[in-house]
This record gives structure tokens, C-alpha cells and sequence, in this order.
């Protein structure tokens, strides 16, 4: 019942993870003794591509006055304004940039007994605990730049809109067979509401 | 209404039989619509009749008495014909497992529910409903209020028939094997009732009132400097406004009677609109006691529930999730030991009380530590936690005072949180996920490993007390409204039953 989607012929559920277990960022707020799984390295890639196209978009923009400017064509702008814009933009795209790498380490995943923890976030932190018993459901989702790059996205949904479990970026034979055990355990474990 | 419980039984429909709303349901539906062609077409009648000369404008204006007469005849074909079709293809059905909604005529829907996830039902009695002796019978799945099984209009009997029907099936009564199809109806059993003065009293010492304050001074104010009574007289509208959300608020909630019966809680309320609310027991996903700063001297608290088909509750007036309108913290108890009978702690008085009052550690109760005092300088004694052996209790705030009090086996999900200010601070946010609704439950500002401990513990805590509550079916003796009253489903704690199950076996588990 948790997943919609049928699965594919070969579905590796054994107990061998096919994933690099990756050491996560630590923070304060982790659970002791947990070794948390990250997610695949190549989320970075995606994200780097996805925020870059954005950041440039942005700067184009921003540096439209500019060139303007430069070409004579609008004369009233500032241009203390014109030179300071394109640049704040550029610092902050740049930052941004350089923080996925980071961000992309510090996603990490493990599977209990019991639950699915879930944990993002450097400078704001969130640890979640998702019970197996409440999922009602599991998406495994693939956009176009992900399939090329073999990720996939794995939400959970129980009946809470404040649960907002989402993993980015996890491969996609191992996102089956996440979404296969996550539906075996919810279905053993279902507790209703 | 008033009338007690008729004891009758109820037999559930085999798969081919159906039946049909009352045939004046789509007549109680559509008054509006035929009343506003009353009107029009009456008054031109009229005009005419009396003056016996055309009346000026109207666009039937001085027509002959049978041209009127042919368009009243064709007015009430049309009416009539659509009504009876409306009616006609409104079927409904009430199996063991199942209802049945089968209505439209040109774009036809067939809804079916499975009994054992129903929610909660509603008997509502709108005005004109009310005077033709009907009913509409509403009941909830757990979709977060997308969408309710209406079944408009069925005579109140038939109604509260078919109510107690539905709510034992769902309940997973066992089935008498003699008398397979019949169900007794369930009892009610008063537990208390807030007067007219409480009601009134609640809805004038509100914080609508402190609005409406503000904005009459700043009228006056502003007519006194500027001169102008125009500018008193053009506010009109807004208090005017006022004066709709008053008569809302009063006829909403008046007449607020809360009763027990087998089936759950039961909620009548309203004064031109009746409603009767029925919250099985095990549906209610949180509680939530607040109090604004007005109430305080009153001694009055508001009670909201979380229940899974309710949803945020913007339609119906937006008090379907209110358990308690305004009720005094004896009341508050005699509510909560209703939907939540087993509060998990020896004196439950003390300990809830301290949750509504605050502020510091007494009861077990554990607020932020001192270092919160940056973020929170006033609230961070009353932003506490305590966790007894059934439920999470959250206590915030210091002007407007809340208690969330989530059951262990309702927890959807848990998480901590901490941003920069509050990693330098040494806090974190605890928040608990629970089903859409009123009540978001969310621990401020706890100590950092008080925190770690927190969500350790209290996932632990969400699984046992998944495994022992694992029945969809609450069946279980009603506790008495006073004294300590049993733990529930204490019976199925061996089986923790797939609810995939047909809802058959599980109703042998429970059998009396």
C-alpha cells in the first residue's frame, strides 16, 4: 500500500547497503551511537548545477543596468549602483555554491527498529523521527537532471503535513529498495492513525 | 430533540437494497432559490392585484393573469422536476463494512467508505431543516477535511439510526450472531452543559471585544480631532461586522451540551442551527487548552481537538474542533477525562493544572533553562514539558497560555531543531508532528540534552504505545465522567493486528 509505483523486476533487499556509508557532519542534536548513511556525492553535482543556472539567471539580471550603463544607453543609473549590484549577487550566488557541498554531507538517513531517522542542516540543524507504523505512503520521485545523474528523491508522508521527510539525492537502485523496505516495515508495523 | 435515545435497532442493508433521502430534502436544500422567485413573481402579483393597474418596472409588469399563471406553472415544473430528479438519483446504502453515496444527475458520483476508518459524524438540523424534522448526516474520513459523506436531509430518527449504526460498526461491536443485521443504539449520558450567561459572557470578555474597543476609540478619536462625525458615521460598516461575528460567536456555541455515550463524545450545540457531534474515543489526535489574557480573571479555558477528518476547520464556522467553548478548569478535567481517559499520572488535577498555570517545574514539569532567557525573557518559566505514561504535555506562553497534550500512540513523527542563536545558547526545538488541525505541538527552547533525551525517549515511548493501540476498533466500557477511569483497550494488547484485516477478526477480538 505505501508505495504507489510498481517495482522494478530486480529489487537488491538484502542487508547490504549498495551505498558508501559516508560520515555525515556531526552536530550537537544527533542521536548518540547512530551511524547515519549519507546521501550520494553526486547530489552536490546536481545541486551545483541547479543553483548555478539560478545564481546566473540572477546575475544577468542584475548586471542588465551595467551594461547599459557601459553601452550608453541609460545614463541616469548610478553607478556606484550599477557595479555594486552585479557584485552582491555574485558574492552571494558564490556563497551559496560553496555550501552545497557541505549541506549535501550533512543529509543523512538511518533505519531503526522502529523508525527512520532523517537529519539536514549545518547552521540549522533538524533531526526527524518517522515511525515505520505511520507512514501512509513513500514517493520516489525522478526529475530529468537526476535520472541523468541516477538520483532519485524519496518522500514520506504519515497523516501529519507537519512531517516534511524528504531525501534528495539518493541512487536510485537504493531508493527501491528503501521504498521496498520502508513498505514492508510500515506494512508490518501499520498502526492506523 | 429532547426526546431520550427510541430504543430502537437498526438492520444494515444487504448489497442490492438502497434507500432515498426524505423526498423534501432538495426543497429544505434549495428554500433560497424558490423563495427569491416567490418573492419576485408574488410581489408583482400583488401590486397588480391591489392597485388594479400595472406596477411600474417589473419586467412581468401588467400581465394578464394567465400569462402569471403559466410562468408560476412553469417555475414550479422546473422546480419540481429538478428536485425529483435530485431526489431521485440520491441513493445511499449501509452495509457491515461499507457506505454508500450514490447522488448527481448529470455528472454522477458514487462515494464509498469503509466504515472502520469514519471518523467522526455530525448530526446537523439547519433552520428550515429543523422545521420539517430532518437532518443532514456528516460524517469524516481521515483525508484532513478535504471532504465530508454528506447524506442531506433524513428524518432526526433516522438519522441518529443510522449514527449509531455506523459508529458501532466502526466501534467493531460484536455482531450478535442470532441477530445479525441489528444494532442497539447507545445511551447518552449527560455530563454538562454551559448556560446562556457563560456563553454570552465568553463571547463579549473576548479578545474580539478588545479589538472592538480599540477600533471604536480610534473612531471617536479621529471624529473628535478632525471634526468630522462623518468619520464616525463611515465606520459604521466595520461594526457593523463586529456586530456579525458577536451574533456567530453566540448562536454558534449556544445551548453547549457535552454527553457521553458509548459511541464517543457527543457535542450539542447552536440556535438556529443544531448540531449534534459525535468524536469516537481514540480518534482525538491532540488536545489543546488555551486562555487569553481577558479569560484570566474568569478562571475560563478554551479546549480544541485535533481529529483527523476535521482538517483545519475553515468550513462550518470553524467550531467543529472546539470540544469546550468557555469552561471553567473543573470542566476542562471532566472534558479531558472524556477523550483522553487515562491520563497517566496518579493526581491528574495537580499535574494539568500546573500545565494551565505555570510557571516553573512543579508537577514534573520541565521548562527552558535560564540561558532562554535571551530569546524568551518572559515566557521561558512557562515554556515547559512533561511527559506522563500516556501523552506528551506542552505548556507555552505567558499573555495568551496554552496546553497541548498529545497520547504517546498518537505521535505521527518527531523532530528537534536548533538554529545558530540557539546552538550558542545551548536549546533546541522539539516539535511533534500531529494530524491537521487546530493544534500544532511544539516544545520552545528546551535544554539541550534535556532536549536529545526528549526525542529519544519519547520515540520509544510513540512505539510502545503504537504496539499496544494498534487496533483501528476502540470498543471499550465507557469510563464514568467522574473518578479515575480505566485504561482503554486494555483487551487487545496481545495482538497487534495488520489493519488490513478484515474488520471481522478483529471484532471477535473485542467480543463482550
Amino acid at each position: 500500500m505505501p508505495s504507489p509505483a510498481t517495482p522494478p523486476p530486480a529489487v537488491p533487499t538484502g542487508p547490504v547497503p549498495p551505498v558508501p556509508v559516508v560520515p555525515v557532519h556531526a552536530s550537537a542534536i544527533d542521536p548518540e551511537g547512530l551511524a547515519f548513511r549519507g546521501v550520494s556525492g553526486r547530489l552536490a553535482t546536481l545541486r551545483l548545477i541547479e543553483r548555478g543556472l539560478g545564481g546566473l539567471v540572477l546575475f544577468v539580471i542584475s548586471a542588465l543596468p551595467l551594461v547599459l550603463g557601459l553601452a550608453g544607453a541609460w545614463d541616469g543609473y548610478p553607478a556606484w549602483l550599477a557595479w555594486a549590484l552585479p557584485a552582491a549577487v555574485l558574492a552571494v550566488v558564490l556563497w551559496v555554491l560553496a555550501l552545497v557541498p557541505r549541506q549535501v554531507r550533512a543529509i543523512g538517513y538511518a533505519e531503526r527498529n522502529d523508525d527512520l531517522l532523517l537529519r539536514h542542516g549545518i547552521l540549522f540543524h533538524r533531526v526527524m523521527v518517522v515511525p515505520y507504523g505511520r507512514m501512509q505512503y513513500v514517493d520516489v520521485t525522478m526529475g530529468p537532471l537526476e535520472r541523468a545523474l541516477g538520483l532519485s528523491s524519496v518522500h514520506l508522508h504519515t497523516a501529519s503535513p507537519g512531517t516534511n521527510a524528504v531525501l534528495f539525492g539518493v541512487p536510485a537502485t537504493e531508493a527501491a529498495r528503501l521504498r521496498e523496505q520502508l513498505s514492508a516495515r510500515g506494512e508490518a508495523k501499520l498502526a492506523g492513525l | 430533540m429532547s426526546d431520550p435515545y427510541p430504543g430502537t435497532t437498526f438492520h444494515t442493508d444487504s448489497p442490492d437494497t438502497w434507500h432515498r433521502v426524505h423526498p423534501v430534502s432538495p426543497l429544505v436544500r434549495g428554500w433560497v432559490a424558490v423563495a427569491a422567485v416567490l418573492f419576485i413573481f408574488g410581489r408583482n402579483a400583488l401590486d397588480s392585484l391591489f392597485t388594479g393597474r400595472p406596477g411600474a418596472g417589473g419586467p412581468s409588469a401588467g400581465a394578464p393573469p394567465a400569462v402569471i399563471a403559466v410562468v408560476v406553472g412553469a417555475a414550479v415544473v422546473v422546480f419540481g422536476a429538478g428536485f425529483f430528479l435530485s431526489w431521485r438519483f440520491t441513493r445511499y446504502q449501509v452495509t457491515d463494512d461499507h457506505v454508500h453515496i450514490n447522488s448527481g444527475v448529470i455528472f454522477r458520483q458514487q462515494r464509498r467508505a469503509r466504515i472502520d476508518r469514519v471518523q467522526s459524524i455530525d448530526v446537523v438540523q439547519p433552520l428550515v431543516a429543523r422545521a420539517f424534522g430532518l437532518a443532514e448526516l456528516k460524517f469524516d474520513v481521515a483525508d484532513g477535511g478535504r471532504s465530508a459523506f454528506r447524506l442531506s436531509f433524513l428524518k432526526l430518527d433516522e438519522a441518529k439510526r443510522l449514527r449509531a449504526a455506523i459508529l458501532a460498526r466502526a466501534a467493531g461491536v460484536a455482531v450478535d450472531p442470532g441477530e445479525p443485521g441489528q444494532v442497539a443504539e447507545a445511551p447518552e449520558q449527560h455530563v454538562l452543559a454551559l448556560g446562556p450567561g457563560r456563553i454570552i459572557g465568553a463571547t463579549v470578555f473576548s479578545s474580539l471585544s478588545i479589538v472592538t474597543l480599540a477600533v471604536l476609540g480610534a473612531a471617536i478619536a479621529l471624529a473628535a480631532w478632525s471634526g468630522e462625525p462623518g468619520v464616525f458615521i463611515g465606520s459604521i460598516p466595520i461594526f457593523l461586522g463586529f456586530g456579525a461575528s458577536y451574533w456567530k460567536a453566540i448562536t454558534g456555541d449556544y445551548n453547549f451540551r457535552v454527553a457521553l455515550s458509548p459511541d464517543g463524545v457527543r457535542l450539542h450545540y447552536g440556535m438556529l442551527e443544531t448540531r449534534a457531534q459525535t468524536i469516537p474515543p481514540g480518534r482525538v489526535q491532540a488536545v489543546g487548552i488555551s486562555q487569553g489574557p481577558v479569560w484570566r480573571p474568569f478562571g475560563w479555558y478554551r479546549v480544541h481537538v485535533n481529529v483527523a477528518g476535521y482538517g483545519d476547520d475553515r468550513s462550518d464556522h470553524g467550531n467543529r474542533t472546539v470540544l469546550l467553548p468557555a469552561g471553567t478548569i473543573d470542566e476542562v478535567m471532566a472534558v479531558l477525562s472524556l477523550v483522553f481517559p487515562d491520563p497517566g499520572v496518579d493526581n491528574p488535577f495537580e499535574v494539568f493544572a500546573a500545565g494551565l498555570r505555570g510557571p516553573g517545574n512543579r508537577h514534573g514539569f520541565v521548562h527552558s533553562p535560564p540561558s532562554a532567557r535571551w530569546i524568551d525573557p518572559f515566557a521561558w518559566r512557562y515554556n515547559a514539558y512533561r511527559a506522563t505514561s500516556t501523552a506528551l504535555l506542552c505548556r507555552h506562553g505567558v499573555i495568551f497560555r496554552r496546553l497541548e497534550v498529545v497520547p504517546h500512540e498518537r505521535t505521527q513523527s518527531l523532530s528537534l531543531r536548533q538554529g545558530p542563536l540557539m546552538a550558542a545558547l545551548g536549546l533546541v526545538d522539539f516539535e511533534l508532528h500531529s494530524t491537521v488541525g487546530p493544534i500544532k505541538p511544539l516544545v520552545h527552547h528546551v535544554a539541550l540534552d534535556a532536549g536529545r533525551r526528549l526525542f529519544d525517549e519519547q520515540a520509544a515511548r510513540a512505539a510502545t504505545a503504537r504496539r499496544i493501540h494498534s487496533a483501528e476498533h476502540w470498543l471499550a466500557p465507557p469510563p464514568p465522567p467522574a473518578g479515575p477511569p480505566p485504561p482503554v483497550e486494555s483487551e487487545s494488547v496481545e495482538t497487534p493486528a495488520p489493519s488490513s484485516a478484515p474488520p471481522h477478526a478483529q471484532e471477535n477480538l473485542h467480543g463482550h
